[in-house]
């Protein structure tokens, strides 16, 4: 990993950063960590493996296969697992079935709500590849384009042992520290932004600035910024506002002091 | 099968109007744009038929027109009349039935989103499920899903360079 | 550049009015739906009903596959009723291409409409209770509909998308002791009956939030064309089963439930006693498989080279959210010229909701939507 800026970027000053230098998550690079912290990582990945909250955000029609999940007869709650309502306190996002385009502009704006680390499942084949609505002109094609999913699950509809079993092995991956998909988020945001982008329009934009929670994780990249978040840049986009620390602060603290 | 005497007594009383028998509890109708109006209107006042079931809209792009057929039953008659509008494909304009029965704006409001038909008169013309949409509108004939998905969207590598990597070596999922 | 420019709210004139985002992130909304509030207080003022999440274009690819193809994806259009889907395709089709179901086939379709609406009443009553607050109700309704599933499963080999009435008939017949095992889960559901009822419709609470919610009279219902049990729950009798029926429905014995509320208790008592008619209706059905033997499914031409007649049809069904519509149009090809799917929700589910809404409170949103049992992904297709 290398944060060596590119050429036509320039970093903003260390102060301007939300969070400020020095503070919040410093860079945890594999090959450089201490002993100590590389301990107490795989303790924090042992303990977050065993309580993990689902989105609860019905995206298509595999929601239907949810309910039986999480309630008495198949219990997901028995490994830890239970819904949670708001995206900033869940863990997973569990896309379940295909993505109409309305629908994957909210999704979109969820993901980016949650907070690191964050995992995504793709629930049945429209996720893989179209399932179903192949040929389609409303639903997305393949989810890994827009956001990066750790597992998928095929069939449709699969079963509720499917889903366990998904969430089963996730618990296995995040307990050995393998379910790292949300970080390529960070490094390869213009490839998830330029895919956005075709789909949306050039005026794409969300309020999440992406490219300054990079900075903040350690996760900055060579694949971050690139031609598409440059047009947010240029159009004053809010990730471009939020890097230079406009908007959180001065507005609200002056009114309420006035 | 045949047409019931008050519906035909009713049918009678207005102009260039045909009528025949489609099955069972079905009736056709095919009228001109300028009567479905009175036609909805009698029909409800006189035999029950206030249930507007559905309106659809097909494009008969061939012959440069649309046809709206126009769902109505009658809870008294236990009959669904289908009364067949065709207008023209250029401009798309016709008007809006809302005043006679209240469920067609949803319909309306819908075909005006898939079809591209304008009604005169909808209480609500607004997009309703193609909001993120900025092409033409879908339903028509002339827009082709397949190679709409085939210019926008990319498919998944069934092949990649893994697995041919692995066919090199004698393996894979075809041998 | 789309970036919504959001005024500085000290600017702003002092409003009591607000508005509020209601879904589709939301667990209160039933599917992937959203409700535009405008509330002053927490009584909403104005509600606008948003759609559209679930949209996948239906009617445009059917137009793109042939005739036997469709089959697979009809279910699809309503998730938690999909079996009156794969019906009002399938009878369409055989309405215009002059199609005889043979008689064995048309009971085990009776059946299986019936199993499903059950399930989807079960679904339904969970979901309903749980936004009241009584997730108890939601644990028992959701297993009770998986033990059903397990029957789609045995009959059809899957849970959700049966893919199982064909146009003709059905895919295959019964397996062998499958009647058995459907009376046997029938008498528990009776056996579990009036612990639903001590639950949910005996509960003070929900009396107390039910009652008067959602209101509306008969002759609004029928003004706004609402169909099916929330039709029947303002004292309507009208089913299209009585009125306009379908397969073997003349012969069957059952009684159209209907309540005078209005309200979205009356709409879970007319739930309620559908699930009663429906077992009495799979029973009968039931005994008839027992006499009736013989094909399960009439001649059909080669699949992939059938090119049905030219003409069109206009299939009604009564679904567990109301009339289910089908219109087909072939113009001789071997696909659809056209489907137009009139979702049973189209009406409930959005201009009759968007009025419902207007003077409820804000806590009454998710149990309005749940009682009218809306279902999006038919709204949007």
């Amino acid at each position: 990993m290398t944060d060596k800026p590119l050429k036509s970027h320039v970093r903003p000053p260390q102060d301007t950063m939300p969070g400020g230098a020095g503070q919040g998550c410093p860079a945890p690079d594999a090959q450089t960590r201490s002993i100590w912290r590389r301990i107490m990582d795989d303790f924090a990945d042992h303990c977050r493996a065993r309580s993990l909250f689902v989105l609860h955000y019905c995206t298509g029609c595999g929601a239907i296969e949810l309910p039986p999940t999480i309630t008495s007869r198949f219990d997901m709650e028995r490994v830890g697992i239970t819904p949670m309502v708001t995206p900033r306190q869940a863990d997973i996002l569990l896309i379940t079935g295909y993505l109409s385009l309305k629908t994957l502009k909210r999704v979109i704006l969820s993901y980016e709500q949650m907070q690191g680390p964050k995992y995504v499942l793709g629930f049945g084949s429209c996720t893989i590849n179209g399932g179903m609505y192949w040929n389609s002109y409303a639903t997305m094609k393949r989810l890994d384009q827009y956001i990066p999913t750790d597992l998928f699950i095929a069939g449709c509809m699969p079963r509720p042992e499917a889903v366990q079993q998904v969430l089963l092995k996730l618990i296995e991956d995040i307990d050995a520290g393998r379910a790292n998909a949300w970080q390529d988020y960070y490094r390869n945001y213009d490839f998830y932004l330029g895919n956005q982008q075709r789909l949306f329009g050039a005026g794409w934009n969300t309020p999440t600035d992406v490219i300054g929670e990079a900075r903040h994780y350690g996760y900055y990249g060579p694949g971050t910024e690139g031609e598409h978040t440059r047009l947010l840049a240029e159009g004053g986009g809010s990730a471009a506002r939020l890097a230079h620390a406009e908007y959180p602060s001065t507005a609200l603290t002056g009114r309420i002091k006035s | 099968m045949s047409i019931p005497a008050r519906l035909n007594e009713v049918l009678n009383e207005l102009p260039a109007i045909q009528a025949r028998p489609a099955g069972a509890r079905r009736v056709r109708v095919d009228v001109a744009p300028q009567g479905l109006p009175a036609l909805l209107e009698l029909l409800k006042g006189r035999l029950g038929f206030i249930h507007l079931s559905a309106i659809s809209c097909v494009d008969w792009i061939e012959d440069g027109q649309f046809e709206l057929v126009y769902h109505v039953w009658s809870h008294e008659m236990k009959l669904l009349v289908s009364c067949h509008v065709r207008i023209a494909r250029e401009p798309g304009v016709y008007v809006s039935v809302h005043d006679i029965h209240e469920p067609a704006g949803f319909f309306e409001r819908d075909i005006h989103e898939m079809f591209g038909v304008h009604f005169d008169g909808a209480p609500s013309m607004e997009k309703f499920i193609l909001t993120s949409w900025e092409g033409p509108p879908p339903m028509r004939k002339d827009f082709n899903t397949r190679k709409h998905v085939e210019e926008t969207f990319e498919w998944v590598d069934y092949r990649p360079d893994w697995l041919k990597d692995i066919e090199r070596k004698g393996g894979g999922i075809e041998s | 550049m789309t970036t919504p420019q959001v005024p500085d709210p000290a600017t702003l004139a002092p409003s009591e009015e607000y508005d509020l985002y209601f879904g589709p992130n939301h667990p209160g909304i039933e599917g992937n739906y959203s409700v535009r509030v405008r509330l002053k207080g927490d009584v909403i003022c104005q509600a606008v009903a948003d759609g559209g999440y679930l949209h996948r274009g239906f009617e445009k690819i059917m137009e793109d596959r042939l005739w036997v193809q469709n089959i697979a994806l009809v279910p699809r259009i309503c998730v938690p009723d999909p079996v009156p889907m794969e019906e009002s395709y399938a009878r369409a089709v055989e309405m215009i291409g002059g199609l005889e179901v043979p008689l064995r086939a048309q009971w085990i379709r009776v059946l299986m409409l019936e199993l499903s609406r059950i399930c989807a009443h079960l679904f339904t009553f969970g979901g309903n209770a749980a936004t009241i607050g009584l997730y108890t109700n939601m644990f028992w309704g959701v297993t009770m509909r998986d033990l059903f599933l397990d029957i789609f499963e045995e009959i059809t080999g899957a849970r959700i998308y049966h893919i199982y009435i064909t146009p003709g008939g059905v895919r295959r017949d019964l397996p062998e002791g499958v009647l058995e095992r459907i009376e046997a889960l029938l008498v528990e559901l009776e056996e579990r009956m009036p612990q639903f009822e001590d639950l949910f419709f005996n509960n003070a609470v929900v009396i107390d939030r039910a009652t008067g919610t959602g209101r509306m009279s008969a002759e609004e219902a029928l003004a706004w064309g609402v169909t099916g049990p929330n039709l029947r729950a303002t004292g309507v009798a009208s089913d299209v089963r009585r009125d306009d029926p379908y397969l073997v429905y003349p012969q069957v014995d059952f009684d159209i439930v209907t309540e005078t509320g209005g309200d979205a208790l009356a709409r879970m008592m007319v739930r309620k006693g559908e699930v009663v008619q429906a077992v009495k209706i799979v029973r009968q059905a039931i005994a008839a498989l027992r006499k009736v033997g013989g094909p399960v499914r009439c001649e059909l031409p080669n699949p992939l080279a059938w090119d049905l007649p030219a003409g069109d049809a206009y299939a009604r069904t009564e679904s567990s959210k109301g009339e289910l519509g089908f219109y087909i149009v072939s113009n001789g090809g071997p696909r659809p010229y056209r489907v137009h799917v009139r979702g049973a929700s189209s009406m409930h589910a959005v201009q009759v909701l968007e009025k419902l809404l207007v003077g409820s409170r804000i806590e009454d949103v998710a149990q309005i939507m749940f009682s009218l049992d809306a279902c999006p992904p038919e709204v949007d297709r």
